[in-house]
């Protein structure tokens, strides 16, 4: 899962470039690869692209921006339909049993053995996230997971410890509310109260501290309105509604701007949030814990798509190129994103790297914390949907947990039911 | 049989206008018929579409979100016409009057209607935000409110609602104007001296003579009304709670959120139905009611 790139606008704005591109006269293959990066990591996709191509004299790969990664499924489906699609898209993870649905996604299964890709490499969350039945659907583009990220100033002012690493769930709700002040307009911590993804992860983070789970082992049955994830939506419910410690986020992603201004003191978040907190002399730590202290991953891919057997080759040749450590680790280093692949800790650059991004090396610890995945099945979004909106009516003070998880439950087993 | 000359008026009137006709019959009657055809299948616009009859219908029956959408359509096509068109007409007869600076008074009622939806999004959206929004800040020094907007389930279509009346005013002005420049002085000046006040005036002469303008926006406004989603896809996207869940922005999910395109074409045909009998509905009270001059 990735953060929203750019406020809902560039969606619109930023309409599908068409892809165009085929293998011209002189021999050269035009690959084009489709992204939602911005800003700093908008630039390190041109310039990696750039390398490629000065190495590469017989590939020529363009970088198209697709607006906001949020909806580039329904985009790279949309243009699959119209028959002009790029070779190479970022997908979030979530969509993994979408995409392997299209006969259009490329199988990467017996490609993954080449020498020199070494897949075991890469975390076992991105390795299990594009693998979908007996097909392997894209390659790992980034790894994700959730912290606690916390204002130092903020917990100085209020004359409060900084969170350690054995925080329970009644500390951080202690915390928030001493951290909340009204006149002020500041807010203990922030939740994305939409009903969407960001609802839903990180609320799923909670359910498994709980012991609880989404679905059950083989994916037929809501299981999230057990008493974990009873337990997990109140805490919700009563730091918004009870405490008022927590600043609802209406999926504009205010949040991050709330944090650098020092309104927020503390966020659910993760490393692609730091590079947006210049003006915060900030700290991470794992999340607060209750029987563990599990987070949530949320690995996205690079998907290819066939355009014939010329493009996919040379799509493929730079996928490699571009998820290789040395390539992973340019990458991690210019945008401040979790190494791909665990051999990128060895190289000599990494520790310039955790020099650069303070808190970092918290995250990639972290990842031994991301113990479950998220259902990888294809009406994922509508079983998301229910939960969001339960989630988002607990917050709003509109609904009690019980209930409404219920209800949710029952939708998501209607949706399991038809099997779409 | 029709004569020789009558047939060949019959073909050169056809050629003349084969090329618009062929346009609309490839972008226009074609896709109709074809999510017709979609709104009886089981589509995913990925997989291998199936034929299912009517039971997309069936289902649409009983979508308690569905019968939502259809609900929050129809009330705020219900606000936002008679406001826009009422507040256009108000707005137009005061721009009418001859007063200083009124070119540049016409220009600011217009510029929202240019600026792009996303960015009156955005704005909006900051603006309306409950705790840190200059909205809620001015409201608080009347003390009034603070208000939730668009994170309120309760507030969040009139919200809309406001946000999209603002917008398109300057539109419904804009025809009015060109309407109202077109009702002869002397007339106005005869109910005058007949001994017609203002409002008199306005509502035996002036109101009639603008009449089709009347009817020609209450008909695009509630066309445009029906079919409500931009601003909604940038501000609230269809929540909080589904909230602002309006018919195409139901019909958006279904299709590209869930892959349920056969489901959606079903919701935009009873879309399409209920659009069709508002505007019969009020060309027929029209042709009643409008006064189109001698």
């Amino acid at each position: 899962m990735r953060r929203l790139f750019l406020i809902a606008a560039t969606a619109l704005l930023v309409a599908s470039a068409g892809c165009g591109g085929s293998s011209s006269s002189n021999g050269v293959v035009n690959v084009t690869v489709w992204h939602g990066y911005e800003d700093i990591e908008g630039k390190a996709m041109t310039s990696a692209a750039a390398r490629f191509n000065a190495t590469h004299p017989k590939i020529h790969v363009t970088v198209t921006n697709y607006g906001n990664a949020d909806y580039a499924l329904q985009k790279v489906l949309t243009a699959i339909r119209g028959g002009a699609y790029p070779d190479i898209a970022y997908l979030y993870g979530s969509w993994a049993a979408n995409i392997a649905r299209s006969p259009t996604a490329v199988d990467l299964s017996s490609r993954i053995k080449e020498p020199g890709v070494n897949w075991n490499d890469f975390w076992p969350a991105e390795r299990q996230a594009v693998q979908v039945g007996g097909k392997v659907i894209g390659m790992p583009a980034l790894v994700d997971n959730l912290a606690l990220v916390y204002n130092k100033k903020l917990f100085d002012q209020a004359g409060i410890p900084y969170p350690t690493a054995n925080w329970t769930w009644d500390d951080f709700r202690a915390a928030a509310q001493k951290l909340t002040d009204p006149s002020a307009k500041q807010f203990g911590w922030a939740y994305v109260a939409d009903g969407s993804e960001d609802t839903v992860w990180r609320f799923d983070a909670l359910l498994w501290q709980a012991g609880g789970d989404i679905l059950n082992s083989d994916n037929t049955k809501a299981e999230f309105n057990s008493p974990a994830g009873v337990q997990a939506a109140t805490l919700l419910q009563q730091m918004a509604t009870v405490d008022h410690s927590v600043y609802l986020d209406n999926g504009n992603d205010n949040y991050a701007n709330l944090f650098n201004s020092g309104k927020i003191g503390m966020l659910f978040t993760g490393p692609w949030d730091l590079s947006s907190f210049p003006d915060v002399d900030y700290g991470v730590q794992v999340l607060p814990g209750l029987t563990n202290h599990q987070t949530i991953s949320g690995p996205d891919q690079w998907v290819l798509f066939n355009n014939g057997s010329q493009r996919t080759q040379a799509a493929w040749t730079f996928l490699k190129w571009f998820t290789s450590p040395q390539q992973a680790l340019i990458w991690s280093t210019q945008t401040g994103d979790l190494p791909i692949r665990a051999s990128e800790t060895q190289l000599p650059g990494y520790d310039a790297y955790v020099k650069k991004y303070p808190g970092v090396s918290v995250f990639v610890q972290n990842e031994a914390n991301a113990l479950k995945a998220r259902p990888v099945i294809a009406n994922y979004n509508e079983v998301s949907q229910a939960m969001g909106q339960a989630i988002e009516a607990v917050l709003l003070g509109k609904g009690q947990p019980q209930q409404e998880l219920d209800q949710a439950a029952d939708q998501a087993d209607q949706t399991l039911a038809t099997g779409q | 049989m029709i004569s020789r000359a009558a047939r060949s008026e019959h073909v050169s009137g056809w050629l003349f206008v084969a090329p618009a006709a062929l346009l609309i019959g490839i972008f226009g009657i074609l896709p109709i018929g074809w999510a017709a055809l979609l709104s009886f299948q089981n589509n995913d616009l990925l997989t291998t579409p199936t034929w299912v009859g009517t039971q997309n219908y069936h289902t649409l029956v009983n979508d308690p979100v569905f019968r939502q959408s259809v609900n929050h359509t129809i009330v705020y096509t219900l606000l936002f016409v008679p406001l826009s068109v009422g507040g256009s007409l108000a707005l137009a007869m005061l721009l009418n009057a001859r007063i200083r600076f009124s070119r540049f008074y016409r220009t600011a009622v217009f510029i929202p209607v240019a600026t792009s939806t996303v960015a009156t999004g955005l704005i909006f959206n900051w603006l309306l935000e409950p705790t840190y929004g200059v909205a809620n800040y001015m409201l608080g020094k009347v003390h009034l409110g603070p208000y939730g907007f668009f994170q309120d389930p309760d507030q969040a279509l009139y919200s809309i609602v406001a946000m999209t009346v603002w917008g398109w005013l300057g539109f419904d002005v804009i025809v009015y104007l060109a309407a109202l420049q077109g009702v002869p002085e002397s007339l106005v000046e005869a109910a005058r001296l007949d001994g017609a006040g203002r409002w008199a005036t306005f509502r035996h002469v002036v109101f009639p003579l603008v009449s089709p303008a009347t009817l020609f926006l209450i008909v695009w406004s509630t066309i445009n009304a029906l079919q409500v989603f931009d601003e909604i896809y940038v501000t609230t996207r269809g929540g909080p709670l589904h909230a602002t869940t309006v018919m195409v922005y139901y019909l958006y999910s279904q299709a590209f959120e869930f892959f349920h395109a056969g489901y959606a074409a079903a919701i935009a045909e009873v879309l399409f139905a209920i659009t069709l009998v508002f505007s019969l509905l009020q060309l027929w009270l029209g042709n009643r009611r409008v006064h189109y001059g001698s």
